[in-house]
């Protein structure tokens, strides 16, 4: 079976330390999670090494259901990559994850007319696998909006 | 004579488009902006002993207190302040050490060519070209970490941004296109004035806006600022020493700088913050503060220079710095007769991280500009909003 493939092969790849390591490696397992602390619960994202709550510094990875809402996005029309040049227009969105604790994603909303997409929206996480050890999550619309 | 730190020289190179000053590099125009800055408030170089600026750039001042020939270096500043959010902070930085006798005549200079580096908004370092699949990469600084949560998303360039950040605020306030477009059509028109602005040879209509391209709904073409190159610089000095200096002296009053802590977090890209700090310019802290500083409020300036990147974060900083109510920033600015942006802005005269708004606060109150305030006794400066900022508020000498 072929991945599906939304983006092109050159889209920036992802840096990371040793603070944000354990989300690329969820993502490689197709599981979506956000940072937990271990002292107040208190989610967060992007990963960092202190609770900025509590300042605790234990946590854990909390896995969430992948869905949510559109909290606001924007359709791209300009390429900033070469490779974008063949995309445009694309979705960036900024989705409020369901269960995240006010966590929210950035991410593109994919297989919808830009039309389609609205605040408030409702979407689900797909996997993109862009190499044997980098999936990207991005989101579709679910059934049910408008 | 006692009082507040002065700016009393200002000075810039030709600004021109992207990469139209490639005869020169990035470095002398910074130099050469220095010396017109120092040349207009009747000092000269020997007398500079401070140096400071911000957006990291990228021309160093020991570098430039040498080939200027400079007899002492006695402060060197940088803003921490993220890109065109330090414009102000390095202005309040070099006032805090002249006031604190740690220097005496401090030149606060910008030059940017992008024509000669690689280009901002294009997109982040390494990309693959080595034939490997794709993987991670290990991050050079934290920026860098939080990049990996926006840029594999198409998230490239600041348009991007902040036209979530503007959809997010018509959504909940019923912001339009055109209260965006009725700040490109009025700062063009400034600019028409100005010798020195860019696009001052070229109209811009509320049609024309709305029919520009779009980069990243809602925001148009004419919505983003230009790039450009070009260089500029002010001297601040000692208030006693201002009075000797060849022009008008014009004091600032207050200076401010900073953000709401987890505004810093996200630091291009705000998204995780509540929905009152997202739908804002994040210039709440700096409004605060420099409103107590200088005893004045915003109904009492007679000019403001609000940095423009984009026309919406110009809606965003009239409400942040209290012009008007939340979400009132399109109608107050169709209907406010107060002068702003008289030189054309970072959307008509010339992109130079907005330390060229500061410029213009102190042509506007020695009555130099070319689109006056009548009586313009105080104005408001602004550094960039969606990033922690800065202000200056400044007063021209009685």
């Amino acid at each position: 079976m072929t991945a599906t493939r939304w983006f092109p092969e050159s889209m920036p790849v992802p840096a990371v330390t040793a603070d944000t390591l354990g989300w690329w490696e969820a993502a490689a397992e197709h599981r979506l999670v956000v940072q937990a602390c271990s002292g107040c619960g208190r989610t967060r994202h992007p990963p960092s090494p202190m609770c900025p709550a509590c300042r605790g510094r234990s946590s854990s990875w909390k896995e969430v259901p992948g869905t949510g809402s559109i909290y606001t996005f924007t359709v791209v029309h300009q390429a900033f990559l070469p490779d974008l040049a063949e995309r445009v227009p694309y979705v960036v969105a900024v989705v409020d994850l369901d269960e995240g604790g006010g966590a929210r994603l950035v991410t593109n909303i994919v297989d919808a007319a830009p039309a389609e997409v609205v605040i408030g929206g409702r979407v689900g996480v797909v996997w993109e696998d862009m190499g044997p050890e980098l999936a990207v999550p991005r989101a579709r619309l679910l059934a049910g909006n408008g | 004579m006692t009082g507040p730190a002065c700016l009393v020289g200002v000075g810039e190179t030709p600004y021109a488009k992207w990469g139209g000053l490639g005869g020169t590099t990035e470095y002398d125009l910074a130099l050469r902006a220095i010396e017109a800055a120092v040349a207009d408030a009747g000092l000269t170089l020997d007398q500079v002993d401070g140096l400071a600026s911000f957006a990291a750039d990228r021309n160093d001042a020991v570098f430039v207190a040498a080939d200027l020939g400079l007899p002492e270096l006695r402060h060197a500043t940088m803003s921490w302040l993220p890109g065109g959010g330090g414009a102000c902070a390095a202005v309040g930085n070099a006032a805090v050490a002249v006031e604190a006798r740690q220097a005496e005549v401090v030149v606060v200079y910008r030059s940017l060519c992008q024509g000669q580096f690689r280009r901002f908004g294009r997109g982040p370092g390494p990309r693959r070209a080595d034939g490997r699949p794709p993987g991670l990469r290990r991050a050079a600084s934290p920026l860098d970490a939080q990049a990996a949560f926006t840029m594999p998303f198409g998230m490239l360039s600041p348009p991007i941004t902040y036209a979530m950040v503007m959809q997010r605020h018509m959504h909940r306030f019923g912001t339009t296109s055109e209260h965006m477009g009725n700040v490109a059509v009025r700062f063009r028109d400034n600019a028409a004035r100005n010798p020195r602005a860019v696009l001052g040879g070229t109209a811009l209509t509320l049609a024309d806006h709305q029919a520009s391209r779009m980069v990243a709904e809602p925001l148009h073409l004419f919505d983003c600022c230009m790039e450009n190159d070009g260089a500029c610089a002010v001297v601040v000095t000692t208030s006693a020493r201002a009075a000797d200096c060849a022009k008008g002296a014009v004091e600032i009053l207050a200076s401010a700088q900073g953000a709401a802590g987890a505004y810093g977090h996200g630091q291009y890209v705000n998204v995780y913050v509540d929905d009152d700090l997202y739908t804002s310019g994040g210039s709440q802290v700096v409004a605060r503060d420099l409103w107590a500083r200088a005893g004045i409020g915003p109904g009492e300036v007679d000019a403001a220079m609000i940095y423009d990147h984009f026309t919406g974060l110009v809606l965003l900083q009239l409400e942040d710095y209290g012009f008007c109510g939340r979400g009132e920033g399109g109608p107050f600015f169709a209907e406010t007769e107060l002068p702003m942006n008289t030189h054309g802005g970072s959307l008509s005269e010339a992109y130079i991280h907005g330390l060229n708004h500061v410029v213009e606060g102190v042509r506007q109150l020695r009555g130099e500009s070319t689109t006056p305030g009548p009586g313009a006794e105080t104005c408001l400066v602004t550094s960039a909003a969606g990033v922690p900022s800065s202000g200056l508020v400044l007063g021209r000498r009685r």
